[in-house]
């Protein structure tokens, strides 16, 4: 291994050009008075390692860093994913009635910096590094929960958040111990293949390092039993933190499973894919059940979140690359209706926090309903969205891997979180309003909107123009 | 013409509506309903003009690329047995407008949008020539009629709504895992290839493909015992949606069974056979007793529709070439007569605002037109000769009696019960003394709505006396779904 040259660098210039972004957003954090500037910056930043990403891989894939790092499609995909996820909280976060005392500068150099450490998860091809963006991810989430410090909710969900968050950073690394233990390596590959030269696939050592690197994982895509943070935190966080976690997060965590188990443990899929079965099992039907009961929107979207996290592993509990590339399509989809939900709490202001602030809000604001509408129908997977093009390739990769029976249970818990979402449609639309219209949002919100919308639709009439890009490694 | 005839007649109810919801004025809504519906009609004209009634074959095929890595297309085609439905849906998308025209004075804008999305994905869904694209306008009605119920409804209209959603629902997912089944064994969801391909499914995996399909179908038929959505959903919903629900959703069950079950399960349509047919003849009697008991008049015709919809699934699962042919004018016949019904319904309680039965009484004196054309559709309902409801059911009997003598007689049951319920409904609501509660209320339909239920006239007096209008499209394509090996 000799030291990095300017060829490697260039694989890490979009996450270099968020840092920088960073930096300049701490530097001058003292004299950025209004949001727009430092969201603008952000987006900005957000635009350009997206791009950069979207167009750098046509050279091919790249190793770099002695093997540590990869660009190919596959990381391409979620850099952009998590590029596009940036640029939306981002425009989301310029108000937010959380987030009204919260210092701006710091508040986006944190986003750019777990975006970061994202974008150096799904490119990594070592454990080691795997474990670093993860860690400089979640660091970043600590704080950006209980940014809000003159919140006591705030600072409670970020308490709860971190030691929760570090006992699976521990179990992570323990796991990625055990393997180093066994195989003396941590890069995917090398990994892979000691477990095939030296036949270490029934080794309960083994087995025991692969389930705590899943359950740490686990816990960054919130699946149950991984996902008891997951309510709090965003019910404490401000809504665009929230968002933040529930789309960035679970992407990065279900990124980076995808590609340890195809790549590391590729041999051990039969292992993987019980543990992960009874995740997504656990997840979906825990998931929509415990929603039923919420009336707080951002709990509410939580216990969705941990249900869609269900029906992305049922991509990858597959161990194919068919199926890899159908958690990919999950979760770009999740990404942009997630975000649209909470975007449009967002926009409510106060009156978007609970069930009953959106009573009658099809009769004061028909358009912000409609999107709501759509982003619920999606969440639910119904055509023509892009939730039903997700759900389509999830429970078809599921059929295909011969676990018939979890889809069946999944499609009969979709009805059940049916009832969850359009008990949000029945408010806006079936109630009589209680509350005065709220104010006519920012333009960088319905943007935000638009955007998040125009996806999640376009996805879901011609879902031929992502499954060509949604390629596993 | 050169136009994708198809295509342009399922979504250009999506554009009217888009338009009204672009445009912003609620006074235009209707007008832009209106015209859209009516240009829907105009521009599906070419297809019966140049529809060839003597092939079994899809006709106006469309089919271009849409998701070609999963090999699915976007493909369009009618036969014989969809084309009549793509009318019935045309023509009642026209009739929803007359009958909303000034009963819906809240929320217009949304309410015709909703309308004629329900349209699009109505007509979409008897045109879709894969079943990718049929559970997609499948899935897509489920939620104007939500809202439609749910919006513009009676008083227990969120009840309904949701009700109504989860049961579709609920049934349609497991279509969805039974699609998602077929593909991943065939590797095509295009209705013809499936049916070519079918010999590849072992007959245990057509038995568990057919429950899950007929876990979707059974409930928008629906079939005894997952009907309970139905007297809700229709008794509460606003006339224009009664209409669809009655006139199309209903069919869209049985049409399901004609296109995917048979065609491509046809072993496991053996299996399941002797059940569907007592299910059917079950759902035939109880409904009617059920309706005999009815106070409420929208009610009482929601109700109808679950002994009637029994017929229809009798007819298909007789196997018969007459059964079947007159299980599909039977779902014509329903649509046209319990649309009317409901639009009957809804023009008087627009006057009256009750719909118990014991609020009526004596309405021959004050509205002869009106009575007399409620007079004509109960009489269609019940079978009347020279009717269109008497050719249907006299296939479907016939059929039955070719093949199962026993229900074929319980089916004869029926028949006597529904002649009771609705003579007694007509008798009740239209003969006898004036209800006091009536006196001084202008009861007589006005030109608008004479012209609404005209068009169901005459398709009722019509196809009573010339049952060939629609039979003839039929007889082809119903052999050769009977000739693909199914016949008993």
């Amino acid at each position: 291994m000799n030291g990095a040259t300017l060829s490697d660098v260039a694989l890490l210039v979009p996450e270099l050009i968020l840092v920088g972004m960073s930096v300049a957003l701490i530097v001058l954090a003292r004299r950025i008075k209004n949001t727009p500037i430092a969201a603008t910056g952000t987006v900005l930043a957000a635009l350009g390692a997206g791009m950069y990403s979207f167009w750098a891989v046509s050279e091919g894939t790249q190793v770099g860093f002695g093997g540590m790092l990869i660009l190919d499609g596959y990381s391409q995909f979620f850099k952009v994913l998590i590029a596009a996820t940036l640029a939306l909280v981002a425009l989301l976060s310029v108000r937010s009635h959380d987030l009204e005392e919260v210092p701006r500068g710091e508040y986006h150099a944190l986003l750019l910096l777990a975006s970061t450490g994202m974008m150096l998860a799904v490119s990594s091809l070592d454990l080691l590094t795997l474990y670093l963006g993860l860690e400089l991810m979640t660091l970043c989430s600590y704080i950006l929960v209980g940014i809000a410090v003159d919140r006591p909710t705030s600072n409670e969900a970020a308490i709860k958040y971190f030691l929760l968050g570090s006992f699976a950073s521990a179990l992570l690394l323990y796991g990625i111990a055990l393997t180093y233990g066994l195989t003396g390596a941590t890069n995917y590959q090398a990994v892979a293949s000691v477990i095939t030269g030296q036949g270490l696939t029934e080794n309960p050592l083994l087995l025991v390092a692969i389930g705590l690197v899943a359950a740490g994982l686990a816990f960054k895509i919130a699946v149950v039993p991984f996902h008891a943070w997951a309510p709090d935190a965003y019910q404490g966080a401000g809504a665009p933190v929230a968002g933040f976690l529930a789309a960035g997060s679970k992407a990065v965590g279900l990124a980076a499973l995808g590609r340890v188990s195809l790549t590391a443990f590729g041999e051990e899929t039969y292992v993987l894919s019980l543990v992960l079965a009874g995740l997504a099992a656990l997840s979906i039907v825990v998931g929509s059940i415990v929603a039923l009961a919420q009336t707080d929107m951002k709990r509410l979207l939580a216990y969705s979140a941990i249900a869609h996290a269900g029906y992305a592993l049922m991509g990858l509990m597959a161990g194919t690359r068919e199926g890899i590339s159908a958690t990919m399509t999950y979760a770009f989809f999740y990404v942009f209706m997630t975000l649209g939900t909470f975007g449009v709490v967002i926009a409510l202001g106060e009156r978007g926090r609970t069930l009953d602030g959106y009573k009658g809000l099809a009769r004061q604001r028909p358009g912000t309903a409609a999107l709501m509408l759509l982003f619920l129908l999606s969440l639910t997977g119904i055509p023509p969205t892009g939730g039903f093009v997700a759900k389509f390739v999830v429970i078809l990769s599921a059929v295909r891997a011969g676990y018939v029976g979890l889809a069946v249970l999944a499609v009969a818990c979709s009805v059940i979180s049916a009832f969850v979402y359009m008990r949000v449609a029945v408010f806006m639309y079936m109630r009589e309003p209680e509350e005065p219209a709220p104010s006519s949002f920012p333009v960088a919100v319905s943007a935000a909107l638009a955007v998040a919308a125009l996806v999640t639709l376009i996805g879901g009439i011609s879902p031929g123009i992502l499954t060509v890009w949604a390629v596993s490694p | 013409m050169s136009y994708p005839v198809l295509t342009v007649t399922t979504f250009l109810p999506l554009a009217g509506g888009v338009l009204i919801l672009l445009l912003g004025s609620e006074r235009l809504a209707r007008w832009v309903a209106l015209i859209t519906t009516l240009a829907t009609v105009a521009v599906s004209v070419p297809l019966y003009r140049g529809f060839d009634k003597t092939s079994s074959t899809l006709q106006f095929v469309e089919s271009r690329d849409w998701i070609p890595n999963w090999n699915i297309a976007y493909g369009m085609g009618v036969d014989g047995i969809s084309l009549p439905f793509i009318f019935l849906a045309s023509l009642l998308g026209v009739l929803c407008i007359g009958a909303s025209w000034s009963a819906i004075q809240t929320r217009t804008r949304e309410f015709y949008a909703a309308l004629l999305v329900a349209e699009t994905a109505m007509i979409g869904l008897f045109a879709a020539s894969n079943l990718f694209l049929f559970y997609i306008f499948w899935e897509l009605i489920l939620v104007p009629v939500f809202l439609l119920i749910g919006v513009w409804g009676g008083p227990g209209r969120v009840y309904a709504s949701i009700k109504f959603l989860l049961f579709t629902l609920a049934g349609s997912v497991f279509m969805l895992v039974g699609m998602i089944a077929l593909y991943q064994a065939l590797g095509t969801l295009d209705f013809r290839a499936l049916a070519l391909a079918r010999d590849s499914l072992d007959s245990s995996q057509q038995a568990w493909l057919f429950a899950a399909f007929l876990a979707a179908f059974a409930v928008k038929v629906p079939m005894f015992p997952v009907h309970t959505w139905l007297p809700d959903a229709h008794t509460e919903a606003p006339t224009a949606g009664s209409v669809i629900l009655a006139g199309i959703l209903l069919k869209m069950g049985a049409y399901g069974f004609l296109r995917v079950s048979i065609p491509v399960l046809p072993d496991a349509v053996q299996l399941f056979l002797t059940p569907m047919l007592v299910v059917s003849v079950v759902a035939i009697v109880y409904g009617a007793y059920v309706t005999l008991v009815q106070t409420d008049v929208k009610r009482l015709i929601a109700f109808s529709s679950i002994s009637h919809m029994g017929f229809v699934t009798l007819g298909i699962f007789t196997l018969d070439q007459g059964g079947v042919e007159g299980a599909v004018l039977q779902m014509i016949n329903h649509g046209i007569i319990s649309a009317a019904l409901f639009l009957c319904v809804g023009m008087i309680y627009e006057r009256t605002h009750t719909r118990e039965i014991n609020d009526y009484g004596g309405v021959a004196k004050a509205a002869p037109v009106y009575s007399t054309l409620l007079g004509l559709f109960c009489l269609a309902g019940t079978g009347f000769p020279g009717l269109n409801s008497f050719v249907g059911e006299f296939l479907i009997i016939g059929g039955a009696f070719r093949t199962h003598a026993l229900l074929g007689a319980m089916a004869v049951w029926g028949v006597v019960l529904g002649t009771a319920y609705l003579v007694w409904l007509y008798y009740r609501v239209v003969m006898g003394q004036i209800n006091p509660g009536l006196e001084g209320l202008k009861l007589e339909l006005n030109i608008r709505e004479v012209a609404t239920l005209a068009p169901l006239v005459l398709f009722a007096v019509c196809l009573g006396l010339y049952p060939d209008l629609v039979l003839s499209y039929l007889r082809a394509p119903v052999a050769a779904l009977l000739a693909g090996g199914v016949t008993p």
